[in-house]
């Protein structure tokens, strides 16, 4: 009796252990950073940093013009670009991540293949107080478009810090253009952008 | 009463010899484990070129490799310089983006390894290839440059590494990939490409 008693209590710790060890939010939950929503077309705050984004376009081709010359950037998918602006409120900042995510969940990270595109987001060095257009381009599969989200945020890795979830909405471009170009400016936005 | 006392104290030492030989026997049976798995590895496959690797996180498809004076941009170096191209077909199965594969994809070769690693480059564009997103399979091209002082190579043998997922690491819990070994290794000819002059 005695014995069976032992067992039956050795079972109930396992099973309390195991369920406890399962229901337990893991490091990367705990660590996750903090969603702020937004919309496309509408200011978003954070504690150190505001970011806007103004307005969103599809394209098949990037061109990008560069001293002089004209650089072409393919794509298997297509080029999802987005205008905004970001301003940084306490303190001279960089904002390093930029991801897509697709309603199914996956993520795409911000294009690292352009090196020369002026205003492009994690190139631009945002001071206090002054607000900076800045530039975004994604590649992505056409499906992943619809019900995506913009994720904006200081860095990759950053426990706990705040992170900008902009819904795309219904500010989704109605026609996917064939080519885009952006070219730099001399006044106002450092680039422009013409459809072709 | 000294009856019971002992009979306790005997209790005890049963539970104590019990417990350390289970603990001895669990440590030399992981031990043995370890040794008899490093002593016996798994043999890698060894694979032709157009064949599909699936590293879990990567379907590797490696489509052949050629000798070459120019980089893939097209743009002559300065300097004449030899050129391994290796022309390859990338598909991400994971939920990100990523970059990985250019760590995963190691020219085989135990007398000397070559130093530096390839730049990878999109063939579409003909220029520099970043993280690979999902969903979206890329043809890409690995170009090491050649040391001037090796004998340019007839074969090529590619060892193509793998990684697991793991939901929680063993050091803070945190989800994460981890390298693991190889998936395969591809073995190909390398073939002397025609000269081609641009720019």
């Amino acid at each position: 009796m005695s014995a069976f008693r032992t067992l039956l209590l050795c079972g109930l710790a396992i099973a309390a252990l195991y369920g406890m060890r399962n229901s337990t939010p893991g490091y990367g939950d705990i660590t996750a950073p903090i969603a702020i929503r937004g919309a496309v077309g509408e200011r978003v705050e954070t504690r150190d940093f505001a970011f806007g984004a103004a307005s969103v376009h599809l394209a098949r081709q990037l061109k990008v013009e560069s001293f002089g010359r004209v650089k072409d950037f393919s794509t298997s998918g297509i080029w999802l670009v987005i205008e905004g602006a970001a301003v940084s409120k306490t303190e001279t900042m960089t904002l390093m991540s930029a991801e897509w995510l697709a309603s199914n969940g996956v993520r795409y990270a911000l294009s690292q293949r352009f090196s020369t595109v002026p205003g492009y987001l994690p190139t631009e060095r945002l001071e206090p107080g002054l607000p900076r257009p800045v530039l975004l381009a994604f590649e992505l599969p056409e499906a992943a478009v619809d019900q995506g989200t913009l994720l904006v945020a200081r860095s990759r890795v950053s426990p706990l810090a705040e992170e900008l979830s902009i819904a795309l909405g219904d500010k989704k471009p109605a026609e996917i253009k064939p080519s885009v170009t952006i070219a730099r400016s001399g006044s106002g936005a450092p680039w422009t952008l013409a459809a072709h | 009463m000294p009856v019971m006392r002992r009979s306790k104290i005997r209790q005890r030492l049963l539970i104590m010899l019990v417990t350390g030989i289970g603990g001895m026997a669990a440590a030399a049976i992981s031990f043995a484990s370890a040794v008899y798995d490093a002593a016996n590895p798994v043999p890698v496959p060894v694979i032709g070129k157009d064949q599909v690797v699936d590293t879990g996180r990567w379907r590797v498809t490696i489509n052949g490799a050629h000798m070459s004076s120019l980089p893939p941009t097209g743009t002559k170096p300065f300097e004449p310089k030899r050129f391994l191209l290796v022309d390859l077909e990338l598909d991400n199965r994971s939920v990100a983006s990523s970059n990985v594969f250019m760590n995963l994809i190691t020219i085989k070769d135990d007398a000397a390894p070559l130093q530096p690693k390839p730049t990878y480059y999109l063939a579409r564009d003909k220029w520099i290839a970043s993280a690979i997103n999902p969903n979206m399979p890329e043809k890409l091209v690995a170009a090491w440059e050649w040391p001037a002082d090796r004998p340019e190579p007839q074969t090529l043998s590619l060892a193509i590494g793998k990684q697991i997922y793991k939901p929680r690491d063993n050091l803070y819990g945190a989800p994460n990939w981890f390298d693991d070994g190889e998936a395969a290794v591809v073995e190909l000819p390398v073939t002397q490409a025609v000269e081609t002059t641009e720019q």
